[in-house]
């Protein structure tokens, strides 16, 4: 992206700048090759609880082997979208599809690295053990973890670059450490979409450095990723699609998209002060301060 | 402690527990302890990781009306069917509202277990002879359990390590991480009823034995001490068993050396529980001064 996107778009930006008008009309296919494989099909879909919507307007469609960073602000939805693609949260309205199924079939193939906050890191097990868990759905109730799994969960801590530390706490490790753990966990299943929430929330620049190498790595390897962010520059240097959510107007509406697209089409200073209002923003290297829109 | 009191401590050195063990209903009562000590061993790992203290002891209040209509229907034989019934119905009932969640769902807990605890005594307050009623109820009869009842404890506690090993997988991965369980397709609420359940079975395991306010100390104490004792995951259920085990052992030979030598009647269920909660103070004593000793090392 060019510093000279944060300036008005031209005429010929305007045909690669997404409004959020456009966004919600029309169906978007990000990129992919005629008869590529789809890896989520959102058309008209919305998610929430207890059928209230927290997120909707979702018309898209994410290319097998996509990178997609989805950004936004807090309450847009980033969360509750992730949630439903993996079918737990409400479609209150439209249709899902994910690797051609319905996100209860499909959730098989998905790996998922939840926010670090639902963890309970005070209980005494290894990182081995929390990799492990990554095959108890695969093994069922009973079924021994054998050798192919153990070898599996020996490679997914040796990916990571974790395998001297598979023995210690996980309590015991840092924070960039137990997103790497839990990143493991979710690779030890061979999934081909990833969904990572807020992979990056307060990680050093090592471990950062780390995430951001594996998550090309996966992506070079043909698996779809959506990792949700705050961090623009992460959108910039590991994805190839950035979706922007924005929020409601009001605390109790829905958030919806303000751009998805590669991530140079997505991510203009246009979509961007749609979806963060009141915020400053780094892009390009400029700092913006984005204004409250009004209705 | 006076020179009568450490009588049987002298006894005990020179004769063994052996002897005292092989009167039937000694044994009876140690083989009591050792199946719940192994069965709260594996139920109460998972008591311990979820923090589910404050709901166990809502389960075990809202058992005593289940006893006590139980006991009014059936005499001693209705004990347990009448505690089954009311265990699981309050198991259901507040893994239920621990879901749905809310401001109110502890104080909806605290609500359901006092009027549950009232409407027991209630009930037995209307039984002739209720206070030794009440007493037996409340601090168990760890002395005259019969073989019958001692099959059912076993049966019951069978049943309750069965439903945790058959979800261990499930139970070990939301403790650990509810939202990673889920979204690896776990079904939660169906984990934590299996919990529940097998928490509510335990009780009901132990409340003829121990009595309703002794048992949760037998689900709680003995993992929390381990968890102070011990550092790594495959010790914790040895010594959570270990613990109950040899206080079982202990409280059961001193309650009986105290009454046959001193001709006080001492409840066993209360000795083993205070040898048991000694040895949770001690654990934490211990982690306390190890704790101090690798700051002093470190510094």
């Amino acid at each position: 992206m060019t510093a000279a996107r944060d300036a008005a778009p031209d005429a010929g930006d305007a045909q690669h700048c997404v409004t959020p008008q456009s966004i919600r009309s029309e169906s978007i296919n990000a990129g992919a090759p005629a008869g590529a494989e789809i890896a989520l099909f959102l058309d008209g879909a919305a998610f929430g609880y207890t059928g209230t919507a927290r997120v909707e307007r979702l018309t898209l469609e994410v290319p097998a082997g996509a990178a997609v960073a989805l950004i936004g602000p807090n309450g847009s939805g980033k969360s509750t979208l992730l949630r439903g693609i993996l079918g737990l949260a409400d479609l209150t309205a439209g249709s899902v599809r994910v690797l051609g199924e319905t996100p209860d079939r499909a959730r098989k193939r998905i790996g998922s690295l939840p926010q670090a906050d639902t963890r309970d890191a005070t209980l005494p097990i290894t990182l081995r053990q929390v990799v492990t868990m990554g095959l108890y759905r695969s093994r069922g109730a009973l079924r021994p973890i054998g050798r192919a799994g153990r070898g599996a969960v020996a490679d997914a801590l040796e990916r990571v670059g974790l395998s001297a530390w598979a023995s210690h706490r996980f309590g015991e490790l840092s924070g960039g450490q137990q997103q790497r753990g839990i990143l493991a966990r979710a690779l030890v299943s061979d999934p081909q979409l990833l969904l990572l929430d807020e992979p990056f929330n307060g990680l050093d620049r090592e471990n950062r450095d780390v995430l951001l190498r594996l998550v090309r790595e996966l992506r070079a390897e043909g698996r779809t990723i959506i990792v949700s962010t705050h961090d623009l520059e992460i959108a910039q240097e590991a994805c190839s699609h950035a979706l922007l959510l924005a929020s409601g107007h009001h605390p109790n509406q829905p958030g919806h998209p303000a751009a998805f697209g590669s991530v140079d089409e997505a991510l203009t200073l246009d979509a961007v002060q749609h979806a963060f209002q009141d915020t400053t923003v780094e892009l390009d290297h400029h700092t913006v301060t984005t204004t409250r829109e009004t209705e | 402690m006076t020179p009568s009191v450490l009588a049987p401590v002298l006894h005990f050195v020179q004769a063994g527990p052996l002897e005292i063990f092989a009167l039937p209903f000694m044994w009876r009562a140690l083989l009591t302890v050792a199946i719940l000590a192994i069965a709260a061993g594996v139920v109460g790992l998972f008591i311990s990781f979820r923090e589910l203290e404050f709901v166990s002891d809502g389960l075990v209040h809202s058992v005593f009306p289940g006893l006590v209509v139980g006991s009014v229907i059936g005499g001693s034989a209705g004990l347990l069917p009448g505690a089954l019934v009311a265990a699981i119905l309050a198991a259901v009932l507040f893994t239920l509202i621990e879901h749905r969640g809310g401001v109110g769902a502890d104080a909806a807990i605290a609500v359901v277990l006092t009027g549950l605890f009232s409407l027991g005594v209630v009930l037995v307050s209307k039984q002739e002879g209720y206070v030794s009623e009440l007493s037996e109820l409340l601090f168990g009869r760890l002395l005259t359990v019969t073989e019958t009842q001692l099959w059912q404890i076993f049966v019951v506690a069978i049943v309750a390590v069965a439903i945790i090993g058959f979800t261990w997988r499930a139970q070990l991965f939301r403790s650990f991480d509810a939202a990673g369980a889920q979204a690896a397709g776990f079904r939660v609420l169906r984990s934590d009823l299996a919990l529940a359940i097998a928490v509510a079975l335990l009780v009901v395991a132990g409340v003829q034995a121990l009595g309703v306010l002794m048992v949760i100390a037998l689900l709680t104490v003995p993992m929390a001490a381990s968890r102070l004792l011990t550092r790594g995951f495959a010790l914790l259920i040895p010594v959570a068993i270990l613990l109950p085990l040899g206080a079982g052992i202990a409280g059961l030979w001193l309650s009986f050396e105290w009454s046959t030598s001193l001709g006080a009647t001492v409840s066993p269920g209360a000795v083993v529980v205070l040898l048991l909660v000694t040895v949770y103070v001690l654990a934490a004593l211990i982690r306390t001064a190890r704790a101090a000793l690798r700051k002093r090392r470190a510094a």
